[in-house]
């Protein structure tokens, strides 16, 4: 029943369809999610670049499958149009060496890991690539679902912090269990609570991952030692200590007591938390910094000689 | 007979881990393929924290999942708490899947459902999720506590009570017994530590009467880990735990008194 297939596929090999016959050409591996492999392919009719996901579990990419279609079904009723309706795009099977391997295609999407956007454009970026997710969590949220496994790996963003979350392998209906997270991520490794799908689960999540982002040393100090002495507590702590984490720190509080009314309170508070920020940051070179009036009065001196010149002879 | 009121199916684990070879006594590999007889899936984690489990150590392990119908994998304590939940869970599954591709076969003859075409088998799955949630589930754990295993307890009970928070979060009834072996003498193969629980809320430590012993019964110990899915109790035929758990027990009586 497993279909497992470790092995990535080479670049250049052809998948083709079991039930409905369309062929995608493999240009690269794009990463390795719990339930299977992503590639970037081209599908080779269109010449238009998709993502797909090669499952190991037939029953477990298929739940995934359900989760998606689910949510595309939810937005089209709403009537929310745009990008996210297509996300997903086909599910078939592969059959490669006497095996059934399930896929499915879905848009693929440019953008860098978390880390990665903020090791690049700073720290502050985090700000709008933040709302940006929390946007996306409320939409999820108020769709009944939760995402579950929140990690940095998981959230892609596009160069202007516009944020697309990857690996719906976690995302559980609201009340049931969290089907997968991930130990740093999850608040029964810090004894703050339980693992039933809910709102909160995802906003405290949500707090580590900006923790792990901007203060990782001390969360890794927080995270190896002794399990029973870990603790909330100890995420408060790196809260109140770790001066790059003060912008938001009452936000990442609240977030990690599971203290909102709901997830848009959760988006209004950071919203208001990082416009102030952005605020703060801009004040000092709101006046001129003293280099460019240096540089002015240069260049006033050397457009009088240069007048002084020209006017002479 | 593994069929309960309302469509739920009533799910039994012993999950075993250990760190080497049994030594005494039956073959635990005969003991798992009785398990599974009985409904029981044996699932079987190793650790390999020290050293490596030696060849013999993983093929045993590697065959009682298999008698026992259900999965082994080596792991270091690190990773230990998510082994256990990873096993429990795909285990749960593929119990439910087993089951539901049973029911396949008998509506549409020769088919699973990795056969179906995409759109039912979406339909087939949303089931599956369903009653993997929703079905009850007891897991006994079966921990070697020989002396080799001693550094490595703390860690085991600390993934214990992580396993715990994961089973407190599903739908369906969930509840955990953890067991020891070998016992304090030669007679006792193995000793419940903790009664069918679902919640291990305070933090009295879970192992007590740990006995220093070298042997390793493995085989004896899953047998008597079956009586106590039979009876309620480690002492045999005994009839103590009818009258004391008139509520849940009877439930689980329900599977064998048909």
């Amino acid at each position: 029943m497993t279909t497992s297939s470790k092995g990535s596929l080479a670049p250049g090999t052809v998948v083709t369809g079991r039930w409905k016959g369309r062929r995608y050409a493999i240009q690269r591996l794009l990463g390795q999610g719990a339930n299977g492999v992503v590639y970037l392919v081209k599908q080779v009719d269109s010449a238009k670049l998709y993502a797909l996901k090669m499952g190991f579990d037939t029953v477990d990419i298929q739940s995934e499958v359900n989760v998606l279609k689910a949510l595309q079904r939810q937005r089209y009723r709403r009537g929310v149009t745009g990008r996210d309706i297509s996300y997903l795009v086909e599910v078939d099977d592969y059959s490669f060496q006497g095996r059934e391997i399930p896929f499915y295609v879905m848009r693929y999407v440019k953008g860098e890991p978390l880390r990665a956007f903020l090791a690049k454009r700073g720290g502050a970026w985090l700000g709008i690539a933040g709302l940006h997710l929390l946007r996306q969590l409320r939409q999820l949220h108020e769709s009944g679902w939760v995402f579950g496994d929140l990690k940095p790996e998981n959230v892609l963003v596009s160069p202007y912090g516009e944020v697309e979350l990857i690996d719906y392998g976690g995302v559980s209906g609201i009340g049931r269990s969290v089907k997968q997270f991930t130990e740093w991520y999850d608040r029964g490794y810090w004894g703050a609570g339980g693992r039933t799908a809910e709102p909160s689960y995802d906003w405290f999540s949500f707090a580590v991952v900006c923790i792990h982002l901007l203060a990782e040393g001390p969360l890794k100090r927080a995270a190896t030692q002794l399990p029973q002495t870990r603790s909330l507590n100890d995420l408060t702590a790196i809260l109140r200590a770790e001066p790059a984490l003060a912008p938001f720190r009452e936000w990442l509080e609240r977030a990690l007591a599971g203290r909102f009314k709901d997830t848009a309170e959760a988006c209004e508070l950071w919203r208001e938390l990082a416009t102030a920020a952005f605020g703060r940051r801009r004040k000092p070179k709101g006046q001129t910094p003293r280099w460019m009036l240096g540089a002015f009065a240069v260049s006033l001196t050397l457009l009088v000689c240069a007048l002084y010149l020209t006017l002479r002879f | 007979m593994d069929q309960r009121k309302r469509g739920w199916m009533q799910m039994k684990q012993i999950l075993l881990i250990t760190d080497g070879c049994s030594n005494v006594g039956e073959s635990p590999v005969m003991a798992a393929a009785l398990a599974r007889q009985e409904g029981i899936v044996v699932n079987v984690i190793g650790i390999v924290d020290y050293g490596t489990i030696g060849e013999l150590g993983s093929l045993e392990i590697a065959e009682i999942a298999k008698a026992g119908g259900g999965m082994s994998q080596l792991s270091g304590t690190r990773k230990l708490a998510q082994t256990m939940q990873m096993l429990t869970r795909k285990t749960v599954v593929q119990t439910i899947q087993h089951a539901v591709n049973k029911e396949l076969k008998t509506i549409l003859g020769n088919s699973s459902v990795v056969d179906l075409p995409p759109d039912q088998r979406s339909q087939v799955v949303e089931v599956i999720d369903e009653l993997s949630e929703n079905s009850p589930l007891d897991v006994a754990l079966l921990i070697d506590a020989s002396a080799s295993m001693k550094p490595k307890l703390a860690a085991v009970e600390e993934a214990i009570r992580d396993m715990m928070l994961s089973l407190g979060a599903r739908q369906g009834a969930s509840r955990m017994a953890v067991f020891h072996f070998p016992g304090a003498h030669g007679g006792e193969d193995a000793v419940l530590d903790l009664d069918w629980t679902d919640d291990l809320g305070q933090a009295r430590s879970i192992f007590q009467r740990l006995a220093m012993r070298g042997a390793t019964p493995t085989g004896p110990a899953i047998l008597k880990v079956m009586d106590f899915f039979r009876y309620g109790t480690l002492e045999g035929h005994g009839s103590k735990k009818w009258l004391e758990e008139p509520g849940r027990g009877e439930g689980i009586l329900g599977d064998y008194v048909v």
